[in-house]
């Protein structure tokens, strides 16, 4: 029977991620901080995932794993060994096993990490003295057969071919039909002394267990029991004697035999991995049934496993019988008892038994509640199902509006209900679909001291808040978004060490994310103690890429400057470096934050610091939107954006060139008509009509429309292959009516 | 009846995986427990057949655990889930009263093997 | 194989029934999609999903006829939801022997049958999606 190991690949990808990107984060805190859980946990991380790459058959991973596991091994043991270049050399190995993981997710061969390991191993051997162990990793074939898999490290011991492991046998052996190893074929009454091992090469490895697979005599479990021997203590009996091993068992009855001496051979299974423990507790078995007065090969040679063809001899002091010995050792898997003799009898005691039992106290609470894994596009499925379900509701309240007057009120009674429970419902998943914001802020760290040592700044960075959760959706937008405005503090904010003493500053740069709760949103503030930002050069930027006309960048203020840094092409920095250069850039940050309905504002003060501010929602499903309408259609524009509303009559509006200018607090407005803007036909309109002020890239905007319809929260439905690929629509939503509305992104609209 | 089982692992990827070999061997997982701590606790309340124990385990080792459980229960059936490379720590599980161990990778036949001949199944 | 048989004026189509979720009649009045393709009829909301429906006729580059359209062939493409708007549905045929269709070859296009004497071009729902999309995409 071999097992399918595809189906824990989706588990493999997740939790090995989840334990690389600890291992990281620990090992960022352990150069840090130094602290001794740090490394503890470390290497349970990466033994974790060479366990579990182990078996997935992954070789690479499982090597890979393997060797920082040896490295982590070694710091645990001296923490003095701990340097730059090997914590650079472990963060490297987190890499590139993650990339390896996602390769496999990618069902592609995770790459061999050559290289890395050449370093790993040397540093293993320069440390420890000897070269790294092999790694064991089961033969599998998980990845689909476009890529195969070559990861067959079997013991040499075993000659299964690989064939076996292609052919999953699914049918288990039935419970009641159980493998029998030829070596425990001999039943307690009968000792077969001298019987021969012929035909026992096969040992009690799995490939011979199939073939002995014979029913069990249905006398000898009972046997068993009844013969059970060994001193000490009281035992329920039945089959938890059978079951509770030779440690704790008593002979039972009167039936005492007399103290008597035997010769005992044994063989380990030469399929047997670990030859070594396997004969330790051989002989921790033996030892609770009497004296041991010999033992060949030595327990030293047997717990280093140097065991000649696997044969371990015994001269045993017992009482209990050739019977209590072969029982005692019936289920020890792997070794097969090749012949219990007499030997010469001498009358002496046997020994006491293991101490008696104490009633155990459990020291602490463990795990509290219960939790299980839900994939990400599960989450989703429920969320847009029940928003589907929202939409039904509505849909039903609108349908029982037009019917008699002595009709509804039982409709409208079952809609109510159908209603709260559905709005439950909702705020069930939505919880369901919370995570805390450490999920991206976690990678904050590692990225901020690899930033650091390139640019040859020092950088403390400060996390709180980390524990507010946001709705699963956003932090997976947000995660790149915050990486780019932490490397925008590090390697455009913060000055060089010098710079910074030459300013009066500390040597070490301070970068500070603080997230926070106000109300219904959360604010992400990543502030730096650099070098700040210049208004006037952004603006100058902006207008010599022609962004921005030059009167209206005279008109900005400083913090609507600031937000230049967001249009595309504009910066401030002099150098481009691989750092600023590669990702995404403002621009990016600022669409991605607008596109989960957050806002994104800019401080900054020269000599003194750079403030972004993220104010996002907690949940994507639900928005507010202005409604309005264009000719025969209607358009969701969000509230979070919305300035203002205002009429005025089109036409008697003053022009700049082509467009034209609404009159709007102490400034000018360009005017911008949605029918236009969008390709809708609308009738040409005389007279006064109504405009809405909105928030675009650079500074407020007007937008004629031909009639305001009101306010209405909704839910937000994401738009699907091929509406997504159109600039300018942010989502779609059904309203009360049955009519599919679609949300627009004003500044991506203007910009396209 | 089938055999009731407590599963012990820090990797919810190892502990599905020693369920469905369970499973697929008739025996029923009563629980599963993702560190040493835990495992005491649940093999209190479970009072299972067999337990499968992993060794290195975040707040309390395996061979703490298995400690633990040893003493609540001399008779209880503490199987060790071991990697190459860990030898000296299993034979300290033994000491501390383990009854048998497995190796990982783990493939089902050898650990139902294992498993069987310990609860003298076979 | 079974196939799902429709027309766009008198021409002949036919899709996998498989690829076939419902055939409904198109709402009075669609969403428009401002800025999308001409052959983007609009949007429509089928029981809570937003479904995109593209004229059959307007993707096959097929001219224009005196017949309005009066149905709409809704493909199953998992959670995306994309509807055809044909002229008409016949019904449910077997189709066999699909043999390559002369002249230029398209995606969208699987091949040609005979039915009943009469000829059927038979669709390619994978190619449907594909040219659906290269609407979308414009060509540099």
């Amino acid at each position: 029977m071999t097992m399918d190991m595809s189906r824990y690949l989706g588990l493999f990808i997740s939790e090995a991620s989840e334990h690389l990107e600890a291992l990281s984060r620990d090992l960022v805190q352990l150069e840090r901080e130094g602290s001794s859980s740090a490394v503890d946990s470390m290497f349970r991380h990466a033994h974790s995932v060479k366990g579990m790459a182990s078996s997935m058959g992954f070789e690479p991973i499982a090597i890979l794993a393997h060797r920082v596991e040896d490295l982590v091994d070694a710091v645990r043991q001296d923490r003095s060994r701990l340097d730059r270049d090997l914590v650079d050399l472990l963060l490297s190995s987190a890499d590139a096993l993650l990339a390896q993981v996602r390769a496999v997710a990618d069902n592609k061969e995770p790459a061999e990490a050559t290289a890395l390991l050449q370093q790993l191993s040397a540093r293993v051997t320069t440390i420890t003295g000897h070269a790294p162990a092999t790694t064991r990793v089961a033969r599998v074939t998980v990845l689909k057969p476009a890529a195969t898999t070559d990861a067959a490290a079997e013991p040499p011991a075993n000659p299964e071919p690989a064939a076996a492991a292609k052919a999953p046998e699914a049918s288990a052996p039935a419970p009641d039909e159980t493998t029998r190893p030829p070596g425990a074929k001999s039943a307690p009454a009968d000792p077969r002394p001298g019987s021969s091992a012929g035909g026992l090469t096969s040992g009690a490895g799995a490939e011979a267990g199939a073939a002995a697979r014979e029913p069990r005599p249905a006398e000898s479990l009972a046997h068993d029991v009844a013969a059970r021997p060994a001193p000490g203590l009281e035992l329920s009996g039945g089959l938890q004697a059978a079951a509770g091993g030779a440690l704790a068992s008593k002979p039972e009855g009167e039936a005492r035999a007399p103290l008597q001496r035997w010769a005992v051979q044994l063989r380990i299974a030469p399929t047997c991995q670990v030859p070594g423990v396997r004969a330790f507790l051989v002989h921790k078995r033996l030892t609770t049934l009497g004296t041991l007065l010999d033992l060949r090969p030595a327990l030293e040679e047997l717990k280093a496993g140097r065991i000649p063809d696997g044969y371990i001899q015994v001269e045993l002091e017992t009482s209990v019988g050739d019977t209590g010995i072969h029982s005692a050792l019936r289920n020890v898997a792997e070794v097969e008892v090749v012949s219990v003799k007499a030997a010469v009898a001498a009358p002496a005691p046997a020994p006491p038994a293991a101490a008696a039992p104490d009633s155990a106290r459990a020291s602490a609470e463990a795990g509290g509640s219960r939790t299980v894994r839900v994939r990400t596009e599960l989450l989703d499925y429920f969320l847009d199902t029940v928003g589907e379900l929202m939409l039904a509701t509505a849909r039903l309240r609108e349908v029982g509006k037009v019917l008699p007057e002595n009709a509804r009120p039982e409709l409208e009674e079952g809609v109510y209900r159908l209603h709260t429970l559905v709005k439950d419902l909702h705020d069930k998943v939505m919880s369901a679909r919370m995570t805390p914001l450490s999920l991206i802020t976690d990678r904050l760290p590692r990225a901020a001291r690899d930033l650091a040592r390139r640019k040859e700044r020092e950088v403390d960075l400060v996390i709180t808040g980390a524990e507010i959760e946001l709705d699963r959706a956003i932090l997976d937008e947000l995660a790149d978004p915050l990486l780019h405005l932490l490397r925008n503090c590090i390697d455009h904010g913060l000055e060089a060490p010098e710079e910074r003493l030459a300013a009066k500053k500390g040597s070490r740069g301070r970068v500070l994310v603080a997230v926070r709760r106000a109300r219904d949103r959360v604010i992400v503030e990543i502030e730096d103690d650099g070098r700040g930002m210049d208004p006037a050069k952004l603006k100058a930027a902006a207008v010599t890429r022609g962004l921005l006309a030059p009167e209206a960048a005279a008109r900005l203020t400083d913090r609507e400057a600031f937000l230049l840094s967001c249009l595309p092409g504009v910066s401030t920095a002099k150098d481009v470096t691989d750092i600023s250069g590669r990702g995404v850039g403002m621009d990016a940050v600022k669409r991605v934050v607008e596109s989960v309905g957050g806002t994104l504002e800019i401080d900054s003060e020269r000599g003194r610091g750079t403030r972004f501010t993220l104010r996002l929602p907690l949940t994507v499903a639900v928005v507010h939107l202005l409604l309005v309408e264009v000719g025969d259609e209607v358009f969701g524009l969000p509230i979070a954006k919305v300035v203002g509303a205002t009429e005025a009559d089109g036409e008697t509006l003053s022009r700049s060139r082509e467009t034209a200018l609404l009159p709007h607090g102490n400034g000018l407005l360009p005017v911008h008509a949605l029918d236009a803007l969008l390709g809708v036909p609308a009738p040409v309109r005389r007279g006064l009509r109504p405009f809405v002020v909105m928030d675009g890239d650079s500074g407020k905007v007007a937008l004629a429309v031909d009639r305001l319809l009101g306010q209405e929260e909704v839910v937000l439905k994401p738009l699907s292959r091929p509406l997504d690929l159109l600039p300018g629509l942010s989502g779609v939503t059904i309203l009360g009516s049955g009519r599919p509305v679609f949300i627009l992104d004003v500044p991506r609209l203007l910009s396209a | 009846m089938a055999k009731r089982v407590l599963v012990v692992d820090d990797a919810i990827f190892m502990r599905n995986m020693i369920k469905d070999i369970f499973a697929s061997g008739g025996f029923e997982v009563v629980g599963e427990a993702a560190n040493g701590l835990e495992a005491v606790e649940k093999f209190k309340e479970f009072k299972p057949d067999l337990t499968t124990m992993d060794i290195v385990m975040p707040f309390k080792s395996g061979i703490e655990a298995t400690r633990e459980i040893i003493k609540q229960d001399s008779s209880a059936v503490v199987i060790m889930c071991s990697a190459l490379g860990q030898e000296s720590l299993v034979m300290e599980a033994i000491e501390a009263g383990a009854s048998d161990f497995i190796v990982k990778p783990f493939r089902a036949e050898d650990v139902l093997a294992v498993v069987k001949k310990v609860l003298g199944e076979v | 194989m079974r196939h799902v048989i429709f027309r766009v004026e008198k021409e002949r189509y036919g899709l996998p029934l498989s690829a076939v979720r419902e055939v409904v009649v198109p709402p009075a009045r669609f969403t428009l999609v401002p800025r999308a393709p001409p052959a983007i009829t609009g949007v429509m909301n089928l029981r809570g999903r937003v479904v995109t429906v593209v004229e059959l006729r307007q993707l096959l580059n097929l001219p224009e006829g005196p017949t309005p359209p009066a149905r709409v062939v809704l493909l199953d493409r998992g959670r995306r939801d994309l509807g055809l708007l044909v002229t008409d549905v016949d019904g449910i045929e077997a189709v066999e022997r699909i043999s390559t269709a002369p002249g230029r070859v398209t995606p969208a296009v699987r091949g040609v049958a005979r039915l009943g004497g009469l000829g059927v071009t038979v669709l390619e729902p994978e190619g449907l999606d594909a040219a659906v999309v290269a609407l979308f995409t414009p060509s540099k």
